[in-house]
Parts: C-alpha cells; sequence; structure tokens
C-alpha cells in the first residue's frame, strides 16, 4: 500500500528532489562538493579535538577514517531532518490546492540527502585506500545497514514533517532534537569503549546500532551480530508502519489546519 | 460533444465546517465529545459553516461558472473537488483526473527557468515526465515566453507566470480543469486565446469549472452559471444577466 501509492507519484517524488537538488547547489560557489564538505569538516574537526586538545584514545583506527565513516550516516540523517521537516509548512500553496501524497514532500528532501551521501560516500573510500585499510567481506553488511538508516530516517522525517503541520514547536525544536541526537549517536565515539549498561541504554537509539556496525563492517573487518539485526529491523519497520498509518490519519485535514 | 451525459463531478448535500481559532487542536475531550455525538452535529464555539448543503452536478463536457460575492464559498467547492479537503458531511464525487489551474506561480520555483518549471508544475498536476517531453514543444509555444523560456522565473512579470501556468495545464490531460479567477492578469490577446483554448478543452468533453468575477468572461464561455451565497447554491441560470440581477437586488 505505501509503495503502491508512492510508485504512482514517482515522477512527482523525481522532479521534486532534482528540483531541490538543481536550487541547493546551482547558485552556490562549490556546487555539489558541499555535500563532501559537511561530514569532512566534521571529520577535521573530531581529529584536531581529539588528537590535540583532548589527547583521547578514541579508537585504534586512523581518526580521520573513523570520524568519517560515522559522520557520513550522520550527515545523511540531520540533513534529511532539517530539510524535511518544514517541507509541509513550506509548501503551504500548494498544500492548498493541489491533491498529491503529502509525504512525497519530506521524502524527496530524504532522496536529496541520500544523493548527497552516495556523492560522499567516495570521498570515504578515498580514505580507506589512503590509509590502507584492509576490506573484508564483511564490508557488504554495509548495503543491508544502509537499508535499514533509509527505512528509519524517512520515517521520522514523515512524522515530524507531519507533526510540525499542527504544532510549528517541531520546528522550532529541530535544531535542538538534532543536536542531542547527535550526542546520542556514536560519531565521535564507539560503543566498544561503554560499559554494559550504557551501551543498553545506548541501543534504545537505532542509529547507534546503525552507525556502529556500518564501521565495524567497512573498517574493522567484524561482522553484525545476525539477530541484533534482525531484532533492530523489526524495530525499524515497525515503527515505519505505525508512522505511515498515522501520517495517512492526520493527511486528510493538513489543507484545514496548515 | 459525445461524452455529454455522464458526469463529471457530483457533490451531493456537502456540508463544510471550518474552524476560526487560530490553533486548530482538538482536545482529547472534544474528540470523544465528537465520537458521542457523531461528527458534522451542532457548530462548537469558533466554528462555522463554509458549505451548508451544496448539490451540483456537473456532466462531462460542461463549463460551469461560480459565481457570488467573496468568502461565499466558492474556492472551498473547488477545494473539495481537488480533494484537497473533504466535506464534514455529504458526499464528493470526480470521475477523471482533476487539473486546479492554480493561482500565478504556485509550484513555480523562482530559481528554475520556465522550462524547468513546466516539469515541477506538470507533474504536480499529475502528468508524468515522458509526457511533458512529448508535449514540451506545444506548451512552450503556447506560453508566447520565446527565448524567456529559459529565463529564472522570478525575472518574469505576472502576466507571464499566467501564459506559463495556463500553458502547462491546458495541456496537462486533465478531465475536469478548475480555474480560479486567474485569467484577469493576462493580457487581452492571451486571454482571446485562453478562451478558445477552453472552448476547443470542452469540445473534446473536457469539464471546466470556473470561480470569477468578471461577468463579461462567464458570458463568454460558461453554459451555466451557479450563484452561491452563505455557502448556499441560491440560483442556477445559463443567463448571467438574472444572476446579476439577483446580486445587485439583494445589495
Amino acid at each position: 500500500m505505501v509503495t503502491k501509492r508512492i510508485w504512482q507519484y514517482r515522477d512527482l517524488l523525481l522532479v521534486f528532489a532534482w528540483r531541490e537538488f538543481v536550487v541547493r547547489y546551482r547558485q552556490s560557489a562549490i556546487g555539489i562538493i558541499w555535500a563532501i564538505f559537511q561530514p569532512l569538516s566534521m571529520m577535521v574537526l573530531f581529529t584536531f579535538v581529539f588528537s590535540w586538545i583532548l589527547d583521547m584514545k578514541i579508537s585504534d583506527i586512523p581518526y580521520p577514517v573513523f570520524f568519517y565513516a560515522g559522520a557520513l550516516p550522520w550527515t545523511f540523517f540531520a540533513s534529511s531532518l532539517n530539510y524535511a521537516i518544514p517541507s509541509l509548512t513550506n509548501h503551504y500553496g500548494l498544500i492548498t490546492k493541489i491533491y498529491f501524497p503529502r509525504e512525497i514532500l519530506p521524502l524527496s528532501y530524504v532522496t536529496v540527502a541520500l544523493v548527497d551521501f552516495l556523492i560522499a560516500s567516495t570521498c570515504l573510500l578515498g580514505l580507506m585506500i589512503l590509509y590502507r585499510i584492509h576490506i573484508t567481506w564483511t564490508a557488504l553488511w554495509f548495503l543491508p545497514l544502509f537499508v535499514i538508516l533509509v527505512i528509519f530516517t524517512a520515517s521520522v522525517a514523515v512524522f515530524l514533517a507531519g507533526l510540525n503541520v499542527y504544532y510549528r514547536d517541531v520546528r522550532a525544536a529541530t535544531g535542538f532534537l538534532i543536536q542531542l541526537w547527535f550526542f546520542a549517536s556514536p560519531v565521535m565515539y564507539s560503543v566498544d569503549k561503554v560499559n554494559i549498561k550504557l551501551k543498553l541504554l545506548l541501543f534504545l537509539n537505532p542509529l547507534t546500532f546503525i552507525i556502529e556496525n556500518m564501521r565495524r563492517c567497512l573498517l574493522e573487518g567484524r561482522d553484525v551480530v545476525w539477530w541484533q539485526f534482525l531484532a533492530v529491523s523489526i524495530i525499524v519497520v515497525t515503527w515505519a508502519v505505525i508512522v505511515y498509518r498515522f501520517f495517512m490519519h492526520i493527511e486528510r485535514s493538513f489543507a484545514d489546519v496548515i | 460533444m459525445s461524452s455529454r451525459g455522464s458526469l463529471a463531478v457530483a457533490l451531493r448535500d456537502a456540508w463544510k465546517k471550518y474552524s476560526l481559532r487560530e490553533i486548530f487542536h482538538r482536545s482529547l475531550r472534544e474528540d470523544i465529545m465528537r465520537l458521542i455525538r457523531g461528527n458534522g452535529q451542532p457548530l462548537e464555539k469558533d466554528e462555522f459553516w463554509a458549505l451548508q448543503g451544496i448539490t451540483l452536478e456537473v456532466p462531462k463536457g460542461e463549463c460551469v461558472g461560480i459565481y457570488g460575492p467573496n468568502g461565499a464559498g466558492k474556492s472551498t467547492i473547488l477545494k473539495l473537488i481537488a480533494s484537497v479537503t473533504y466535506p464534514t458531511k455529504g458526499s464528493v464525487e470526480v470521475f477523471g483526473r482533476v487539473a486546479p489551474l492554480i493561482e500565478v506561480g504556485a509550484g513555480f520555483h523562482p530559481d528554475l527557468t520556465g522550462r524547468e518549471n513546466i516539469f515541477v508544475n506538470g507533474t504536480i498536476i499529475g502528468m508524468s515526465i515522458k509526457e511533458i517531453k512529448e508535449k514540451l514543444d506545444d506548451i512552450i509555444a503556447f506560453s508566447e515566453l520565446g527565448r524567456f523560456i529559459d529565463t529564472p522565473v522570478k525575472k518574469y512579470s505576472s502576466g507571464m507566470y499566467l501564459k506559463l501556468g495556463m500553458a502547462i495545464a491546458v495541456h496537462s490531460g486533465a478531465d475536469v480543469l478548475l480555474i480560479d479567477e486567474i485569467l484577469s492578469v493576462g493580457d487581452e490577446t492571451f486571454r482571446n486565446k485562453c478562451i478558445d483554448t477552453i472552448q476547443g478543452l470542452l469540445d473534446q468533453g473536457k469539464t471546466i469549472i470556473m470561480v470569477s468575477h468578471d461577468k463579461s468572461l462567464l458570458e463568454q464561455i460558461a453554459h451555466r452559471i451557479v450563484y452561491i451565497e452563505d455557502g448556499q447554491v441560491k440560483k442556477e441560470q445559463a443567463n448571467i444577466e438574472h444572476i446579476i440581477g439577483a446580486y445587485h437586488a439583494k445589495q
């Protein structure tokens, strides 16, 4: 049902995403390099902080690769939310005049973040070669982990964008929420070094599992525990289904409420 | 005119309730009360009926003009037909694809060129990318924009916006076109061209519903004019003079 609805409007999703991509990079000097710039600048900053200011041992992996591998999925998540949350209210003129499945709007911003992600991941590959990371078969886990990341990100984006139509507080809280979520996700640390009680707490955040395992399978040649993967997948998909039901329910009155 | 006779749009005793409240937020208590009482029953404080039992049947190939004072509920009718909002009571049925010709520039992105905006606006009103590519030359020709088609639309005048929007809408292949008071921006020549095109679309069996305060425009193209006031159909007539007479007698 979900996919059929979006499939019928796939051209609209594509055009919205293309529009956003063109508009975002057309009148900018460095264009699509922006896609790499964000995770790259996080990487440089963290490497600097943890090498010289704090002088802490975070991981055995060279810091630049370690931080970039975490910043990459994180940037996808954060940038999706940032753009998707105000997407419905920003298109007031369309919502009150024309029918189309409303989730197309937030999803188109997730699509743009996805393209950014693909561009920025070439840089990760470069770093892995540069730092002579031994790539093993476990790297294949990256793909299913990525699928879960996309489903999770899309459902959080659609949920918060819909809620923002009713309560503009969501928009106002976005920056704060993303900041908190950042510290709850293992971008500048690894859960490996954390004690078990705290670990369980951190794993309440699906991003913890996703980001941590993406890094392990790519850089450390470690396998993902399959039952853990299964459990997280079930939780994420269930959440996504609930969000979609909820969205379909509130979508009908968007034009009256917005 | 072969397809005339079967319905394109049917509103049956459609009621629409709106809230005046700034924040549209029903509390849980209200939701429970609504469950007990049933929806669409007595008005709460700050609520009003924008439509009060509108019944309107539009056969295929007909052009219906909707006329009436501001705030009568004309645009709400178009919103119901476009499935943007839903009736509180009653039913709305539409047979075929609807393309709302929305006001000047909605859905256009200022930083994109006219050509690029054809893709954005076209897909919004339900065309596929393939369809747009096929009709691109016709759309550009109709818009009369010439070399301005590759200029960002933020540099367009409102007349140019309208020409582009109209060009996309008439090529959309939709069965029902909704036109909400927009033709007034274009120049005389373009207006006449639009009227000709609308006649052509009607001959193809397309249905057009238009809201306008422009008497002469309605007289020229509408087969039937519906006079709306206070959310109700007050008069239906083929002749505008009768409608106008009724309107002015009240004032």
